[in-house]
This record gives structure tokens, C-alpha cells and sequence, in this order.
């Protein structure tokens, strides 16, 4: 709720609302359950309620809107009936912009907030000046959902954009960077790369194939109990159909625990675990337990279970359940016959 | 000697942040931190049963404070959480604010249909919902009753006024769309015996397409149109957002809801090729749609906290343990059963052969084999969950109960109502085991009056499968004193008790439901053991 307007006056001391009758919600005097409004909340939903029933497409409809968006942005019919009354008085899009930019910053985790953008956005047909509007807004939240999936729409309806595209790498470059733990922007590094079919310079696969292992195996190697960097590792392979077993060498020294007297070698390839690293890693031992299970030879699979047996008893005791369910699955598979 | 419940005991290694510290490994140690704190708390944790039944009858009577007004267009949830809260905690309105209740959800019937977030809004698919279940509750049969009063023709037209060419649903006019709402959509048509293969043809292949990369399903898809025949292509069909508990249990409960439609429509006899075009009909629907169900699989499972984080869920990869996924994830591993996934007829006569081929593997001198920790004997031998059913419900009970009532997404938080419904479904979940089952299936099937309607093979798979839901004799598993900490079953794809699924699933389809055991009281031990 609002405190910052105490002295605003009510809508019914207002005389230019003089001529509508409120509606208050109940016709019942006590209701079960009901929510103990504050005087100004209750006072904007009754003449609401009567505007709505009325049909009343005006520019004082939106100053009430206004007004009961800012008391609740949650109040979806509020801004259906905002929209509809925009498009129905031809008012400023762009106007209503500028104003959808300061509640976005104030109700970022609302729903309504972000869909009333996108009504904008897709009349103006104005996608560039979004990019920086919405950095500022995951300045303020990194993980915010709706902030990651409106810029995913904005890219998706603007497909054709080469303005709005081109930068979109660097920025989920420097965002990993920012937080490699970050899952959101791994998620929008798959939605870039791989979820929106292919861009002119990327035609070459291998290449980028490529370009994506090596950027994630070195992020492994930075911090390699992440599982955002393990994730995208299997959706690369999983989405080109490559093996898992590509990569046994880069898994297999995150497996076990770290050697101390390593030396440093710079491998691009299969870059080694960093200095501070926790070993054995989970997700390295399930990646390895899981090309033994493909590998389909009896001794393989062995390998496998020992793998799985050792994150059930020992380094994932938590999930002991599924580790063991992997187990008696991988003994259904004829390989194991 | 080892007992089952010792909190001083517990693992407490912290998750790991390899020498690496960002935003997200320090706010997860802060986290860890206070939980620690929470778990090490001693005695048995105990269900505050009393405290939650006073947190919730003071909104229901007295009524909600100002803050909630940021809830006025859900006014439909609040009233649902807190009575499906009420039916968890096995306990029930008397008549008068029973229809005190029913009064105020006929309120929120639209003139067009649907059920609007209060008086005097838009209809929308979420407070439809929670107003169908809030009446499968409260509701009964005849004047006055509630549920006669609910206008389905409108209600259907209602939906179909939301449906988009990708198969998918808005919201509301204008709004957006995303899994939420079919689920929301898909449960009342189910409830209410109004689901047609007209209203539900392409949704399938839309919830399939929210699958992402790491298993779990995000809000929504990006459809694109081809130029030549405006239809929706195949691919690119990117995801709006990453992989998250909501919309998760969202789109796999809708998925498995709309398993006999698939059923139906794909089978031999009348394959889609044989109806008339739709628009519908994409590319992508002229094939029966898939998911990735070992993919899902894994990534549930990785939504569990570790130890440190006493076993509560989290909603997205890299994020915090959260209460109401206690529901979202931990209530959608039986939908995977219903799915093939773990469960009972997965286990038998398996485990023989991993014990053999693990002590082969073992005598090479590899393995932990002697660190089999014996304090897990005696829970495991019957429970065949893929997930930790005992350490969420330890999340629940340490961590996730205010102690002035009502509960939390984590301390230091407060309690609200939503929370205090998904944390008590969550931990019902989390005590009970319930799984499909034929022999139910196949009596209600041979029950079943025919009518000559074209729909009637679907109602009828769909009316039987929602009632053959049933929870194992003697696979309860609770966490604490037995008595006090006991919830109701609540139904996997409606999360209503099973008897109000039932009540208003058999007055809608005019059916019988074969009549349940009465559960035997040994049926739930407490789990000690010394
Ligand atoms: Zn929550």
C-alpha cells in the first residue's frame, strides 16, 4: 500500500466524480474471509466497480486506474480495462510507456506489469530501447523470471531484428561472468544460441558447437559444483545429438578428489579443475556414470553402478532414492542382460 | 546404535562454493546458515497444529489484514488456500460458514462465465480455479447449494474464447499465457465434466514445447507462424523463461491429464488424420507430442536442498529452498509414476539384482560397500519414492512453521496463507504414498453407465483414471508424533482430498465410484527406531 500520498483526497470527495455512484463489492454486510481494505482502497474499487458496470471509456478512467494500480499492480482487470481504454481513446502509447517504465521498477515480481509491456511494445513496434530499460531492471534483480522471459518474447517477436540481436552474446557473456552461478542467464545463453534457429554468422554448427563446450567446460573449471554450467553442458550435447562420451577426459579429473601437485598447463580442451576446487564434484560423477551407462558393454555398466553407489552412500545422500532407481534402470536395459 | 531422527546428527557440509564465491553462492551460504540453525533444534519435530488452525480460522472469521489488499484480484486463492488448508489439517466447516462460503464464491461467477479475482472483476482461469475447488469443497448439490449454480455452457465458451492457434490459453482477455492457467483450465473442465477433444486439441503439443534443456518446464513457449500456411512451425519454439517448480507441476499435471485425450485421438481407430482440419492443427500436432520424462526426472530430483538445507525444495536451478515447492516439486514425483516413472511395479523383483551386481562390484574392491548406513533400514524397505520423503518433511516441520502459526517460505520470513497451504500439501505429500491403481481403475470402468454421446469413451477414461487414486495400506510415513503430525491424502492432480474430488467429479458425470477400504489405523507408524 501506498503512504506516501496521505493528504490525496478520496474519489468521492472529488467533484468531477460527483456523478457516479460507488459499488461496494458485497451486498452481504460480513462476508466470510473478507480482506480489511484501507479507506483509499476501498474507496477506488467502488468507483471502479461502477466505471467497469458503466462501460466508461474516458480520460478520468485512466486516472482511476492509475490510481488503483499503484494501491495494487496485482489488480489484472484494472489494467485489461486500462488497455482497453488506451486503444479506445487512441491516447499516447508512448506516453504510457514512460509511465508502465516507473511501475515496472516498482512492482518488478508482478505479472500484469509485464504483460501491459508487452501490449505497448507491440503496438509501438519500438523493441531497442527495451535492451537498457531491462539491464537496469536486472541490475535490480539478476533471477528476476518475468524481466528473463519478457526479453526472451522481445527477442523471439523481433526475430528479424539484427539491431536488437547483436549484442545479445556479449551481454549474456558478461552476465555469466557477473554470477556464473546465475541459471537464469544460462538458460537465456541456450534461448540465444540454440532456441531461436539459426542466425546468419552462426550457420557454421560445428563451430559454434564448439565455441559453446569449450566457454562452458572453462566455467566448469572455474567453479565446478554449478550445476547451471552442468546443465548446459547436457543440453549442447543433448540438443545436437552428440555423445556424452565426447567429453570423458574433461569429466574425469572432477571426479576424483583434487591432486595437489598438479601443475598448471593451459589446456583449452579439457581445462582442469582451479586451485580451490571441492572434488569429487556430483555432477562430474553423474556425467561419467552416465557415458559408462551408454558406453553398453557389461563392464561399463558396472562402472556405472559404482558411480551411482557412491553418490548414493557417500557424496549425495540426499537423493539416494533416484541414484539406486538409476541403478535398477539401467539393469532393466538389455545391455545388462 | 543409530535413531532415526537426531538433528545434531545430521550432514552438514555446506554446498560448495569452490573458492568461488558470487551473488549466489554467498546468499546460499546466509541461507544455510539460519536453516543449520533451525535443524538443530531438539525433540521431535512436532506439526503446531493448534497454532495453524488459529492462523487460519482468524482470516476466515475476523478476516485478512490491510497487506492482502496486494491480493484483492485473488480473492478466490485466499479463500481456497485457507479451506483446503482446513481439509488437510482434517478438519471441516460447520453448515453455516459453509454456505457463508458459497455465497461468496457465487459472487464471483462472471455473466459470461467463469470466475472473476472478486466482485465486479474479469473472469480469469486462476480464480476460476480456486473458486471450483473452493465450491468442490464447501459446495454440494441442489438450490443454493453452489454447484447447479455454476454455469458450465458459459464457462465453457469461456475458455474457448481464450485459446490461441499454438494450442495454449490466455490467462484472461488480453493477458498472457502460460502453463498455470491451463493447468487451472484443465482441472475445472476435468472436475466439471466439460472436456471435449475441440478444447483441449494442440494443448499437448504446447506443453511439450515448454519443456527446456534442463528437464523441468518454464511459463511458456514462443509460437512462430509459417508464411505459407499460417500454421504454427515446429521449431524454433523457444522457451519463455528457465526451468521452474511452478510452472513444472503445472504443465506435467496437465500432461497427464490429458493422457486419454492423446490416447484417444493418436489411436489406430480414429488417428487425427481422419477428423476434419482444425485450427488446431499445427505442423507439430499431425504427431503424437513427447517430453523427456528420465530428463524431468533428473531435475526434480535435483530441486531437493541437501542435508544443510534439511531437505526442502527449491523452485529453479542455483536458487533457494522455498516451502511451497514443497508441493510443486514434491507432490509431482507420484504424477511421474502415473507416467512409468519409479513407484511400486518398477520395484519388484529388482532389488535382488542390484544387490547382486553391486556386491559383484564391490568384491573387485571397489565401492563403500560397508558404509550402507543401517539408520535408513526400515524406512526403505517400503518406500519407493524417488525423492527424500523424510527430509522434506523435516524442511516442513523445522523450518517451515512460524511459531505464532501458519506457514512460511523460510525463516526468517512470515507466514501467509499460500504458503501455509503449499507447505501442508507438501508435507501430506511427503507422508503419503498414492499411486494409480488398476484393480480401481478397472472397477470403476465396469460401474460406469454408458450414454450413446460421442464423448462418451473420453468421459469415461477420464472420470476412471482421476478416481483410481489410491494410497498403499501401511506406506504412510510420518515424521514425528503420528498423531499429531498426520495430514490428509490430497489428490495429485486437483490437490483436494480425494473425497472431495470424488464428491463433485461423481455428481457432474452422473457416476458411482467404487466404495475405498476404510484405511487401518496401524496403516501409519511412527518412524523410531533405536
Ligand atoms: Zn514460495
Amino acid at each position: 500500500m501506498s503512504t506516501e500520498d496521505q493528504d490525496k483526497p478520496l474519489f468521492s470527495e472529488l467533484p468531477e466524480w460527483a456523478d457516479v455512484v460507488p459499488i461496494p463489492q458485497y451486498e452481504t454486510d460480513a462476508p466470510i474471509a473478507p480482506i480489511l481494505y484501507s479507506v483509499e482502497y476501498k474507496d477506488a474499487t467502488d468507483y471502479f466497480r461502477a466505471i467497469v458496470k458503466a462501460g466508461e471509456r474516458s480520460a478520468r478512467v485512466l486516472q482511476l486506474t492509475q490510481e488503483l494500480i499503484r494501491l495494487n499492480p496485482a489488480h489484472y482487470t484494472a489494467w485489461q480495462y486500462r488497455y482497453e481504454t488506451l486503444l479506445s481513446l487512441s491516447s499516447s502509447l508512448e506516453a504510457e510507456l514512460k509511465l508502465t517504465n516507473s511501475l515496472t521498477f516498482k512492482y518488478l515480481k508482478t505479472y500484469q506489469v509485464w504483460h501491459h509491456r508487452r501490449l505497448l511494445i507491440t503496438h509501438l513496434r519500438t523493441p531497442l530501447p527495451e535492451l537498457p530499460f531491462l539491464n537496469r531492471c536486472l541490475a535490480l534483480d539478476a533471477k528476476n523470471y518475468h524481466t528473463w522471459s519478457y526479453r526472451q518474447w522481445l527477442l523471439s517477436h523481433f526475430i528479424d531484428d539484427e539491431d536488437l540481436w547483436k549484442g545479445e552474446i556479449d551481454f549474456v557473456e558478461n552476465t555469466i561472468a557477473d554470477d556464473v552461478r546465475n541459471n537464469s542467464a544460462w538458460h537465456h545463453r541456450f534461448f540465444v544460441v540454440f532456441g531461436c534457429g539459426v542466425r546468419e554468422g552462426e550457420e557454421d554448427r560445428a563451430r559454434v558447437i564448439k565455441r559453446e563446450l569449450i566457454f562452458t567446460k572453462q566455467n566448469i573449471s572455474l567453479a565446478p559444483n554449478n550445476p547451471s554450467a552442468w546443465n548446459y553442458l547436457r543440453g549442447i550435447l543433448d540438443h545436437n545429438n552428440l555423445p556424452y562420451s565426447l567429453l570423458t577426459q574433461f569429466v574425469k579429473p572432477y571426479t576424483v578428489p583434487l591432486n595437489p601437485n598438479a601443475v598448471d598447463i593451459v589446456d583449452l580442451e579439457n581445462p582442469p579443475p582451479v586451485k580451490g576446487a571441492e572434488l569429487p564434484c556430483v555432477y562430474a560423477i553423474e556425467f561419467l556414470a552416465d557415458i559408462n551407462e551408454k558406453a553398453g558393454d557389461k563392464e561399463s555398466l558396472l562402472k556405472a553402478v559404482e558411480l551411482w553407489k557412491s553418490l548414493a552412500n557417500e557424496h549425495d545422500t540426499i537423493r539416494r532414492k533416484y541414484w539406486e532407481h538409476r541403478v535398477r534402470d539401467a539393469l532393466q536395459s538389455p545391455a545388462s542382460a | 546404535m543409530t535413531t532415526e531422527h537426531r538433528p545434531h546428527h545430521r550432514h552438514t557440509k555446506p554446498t560448495a562454493a569452490d573458492g568461488y564465491p558470487t551473488a549466489t553462492s554467498l546468499i546460499q551460504q546466509e541461507t544455510e546458515n539460519i536453516l543449520l540453525e533451525h535443524g538443530l533444534s531438539n525433540g521431535e519435530p512436532t506439526l503446531q497444529k493448534n497454532e495453524h488452525l488459529r492462523f487460519l480460522a482468524r482470516n476466515m472469521l475476523q478476516g485478512f489484514p490491510a497487506q492482502y489488499s496486494s491480493q484483492d484480484a485473488s480473492q478466490p486463492w485466499l479463500l481456497f488456500w485457507t479451506l483446503q488448508a482446513f481439509s488437510v489439517l482434517q478438519v471441516g466447516l460447520d453448515p453455516g460458514n459453509r454456505q457463508r462460503a458459497v455465497n461468496k464464491i457465487l459472487a464471483w461467477q462472471h455473466p459470461k462465465g467463469g470466475f472473476c479475482g472478486g466482485p465486479g472483476q474479469s473472469p480469469h482461469l486462476l480464480p476460476t480455479y480456486a473458486a471450483v475447488c473452493a465450491l468442490a469443497i464447501v459446495g454440494k448439490p441442489g438450490p443454493g447449494g453452489g454447484w447447479d449454480e455454476i454455469d458450465r455452457a458459459k464457462l465453457y465458451d469461456f475458455f474457448m474464447s481464450l485459446k490461441q492457434p499454438d494450442g495454449s490459453f490466455r490467462v484472461a482477455e488480453h493477458m498472457e499465457v502460460d502453463v498455470r492457467g491451463i493447468y487451472c483450465l484443465l482441472v475445472t473442465a476435468t472436475l466439471l465434466d466439460i472436456v471435449t477433444p475441440e478444447l483441449v486439441k494442440g494443448t499437448a503439443t504446447f506443453l511439450a514445447s515448454c519443456q527446456t534443456y534442463e528437464g523441468g518446464f518454464s511459463s511458456a513457449s514462443h509460437p512462430f507462424y509459417s508464411i505459407e500456411t499460417d500454421r504454427v512451425l515446429r521449431v524454433p519454439r523457444p522457451n519463455l523463461g528457465e526451468a521452474h517448480g511452478g510452472y513444472t507441476f503445472c504443465a506435467l499435471a496437465s500432461w497427464v491429464l490429458l493422457q486419454n485425450y492423446l490416447n484417444l485421438d493418436f489411436s489406430s481407430i480414429s488417428g487425427p488424420g481422419d477428423q476434419p482440419e482444425s485450427q488446431w492443427d499445427t505442423e507439430l500436432t499431425r504427431d503424437k507430442p513427447e517430453i523427456d520424462v528420465k530428463k524431468l526426472t533428473r531435475w526434480l530430483v535435483d530441486m531437493q536442498g541437501s542435508e544443510i538445507e534439511l531437505g526442502g525444495f527449491k523452485g529453479r536451478t542455483n536458487k533457494l529452498v522455498d516451502g511451497c515447492y514443497s508441493w510443486w516439486c514434491g507432490g509431482a514425483f507420484v504424477l511421474l509414476e502415473a507416467l512409468g516413472v519409479g513407484g511400486l511395479q518398477n520395484l519388484t523383483a529388482r532389488d535382488v539384482e542390484v544387490d547382486d551386481i553391486y556386491s559383484q562390484a564391490a568384491k573387485g574392491g571397489k565401492g563403500p560397500a560397508g558404509e550402507q548406513t543401517e539408520e535408513h533400514e526400515g524406512w526403505d524397505d517400503i518406500d519407493e519414492s524417488l525423492f527424500n520423503r523424510k527430509a522434506l518433511q523435516e524442511y516442513i516441520l523445522l523450518a517451515g512453521q512460524h511459531p505464532a502459526g501458519g506457514l512460511r517460505d523460510k525463516p526468517p520470513k512470515a507466514a501467509d496463507s499460500y504458503h501455509t497451504l503449499y507447505c501442508l500439501s507438501g508435507l501430506s505429500a511427503a507422508q503419503h504414498h498414492l499411486y494409480p491403481s488398476h484393480p480401481r481403475k478397472a472397477q470403476t470402468l465396469s460401474i460406469w453407465k454408458d450414454d450413446d454421446s460421442s464423448s462418451n469413451a473420453l468421459r469415461k477414461a477420464i472420470f476412471c483414471d482421476m478416481i483410481s487414486w489410491v494410497e498403499e495400506e501401511g506406506t504412510a510415513r510420518i515424521i514425528g508424533p503420528a498423531t499429531t503430525n498426520r495430514l490428509n491424502a490430497t489428490h495429485p492432480l486437483t490437490n483436494l482430498t480425494i473425497s472431495h474430488t470424488e464428491g463433485i467429479m461423481k455428481h457432474f458425470y452422473g457416476q458411482e465410484v467404487p466404495p475405498r477400504p476404510i484405511p487401518k489405523p496401524t496403516g501409519t507408524k511412527k518412524v523410531a527406531k533405536s
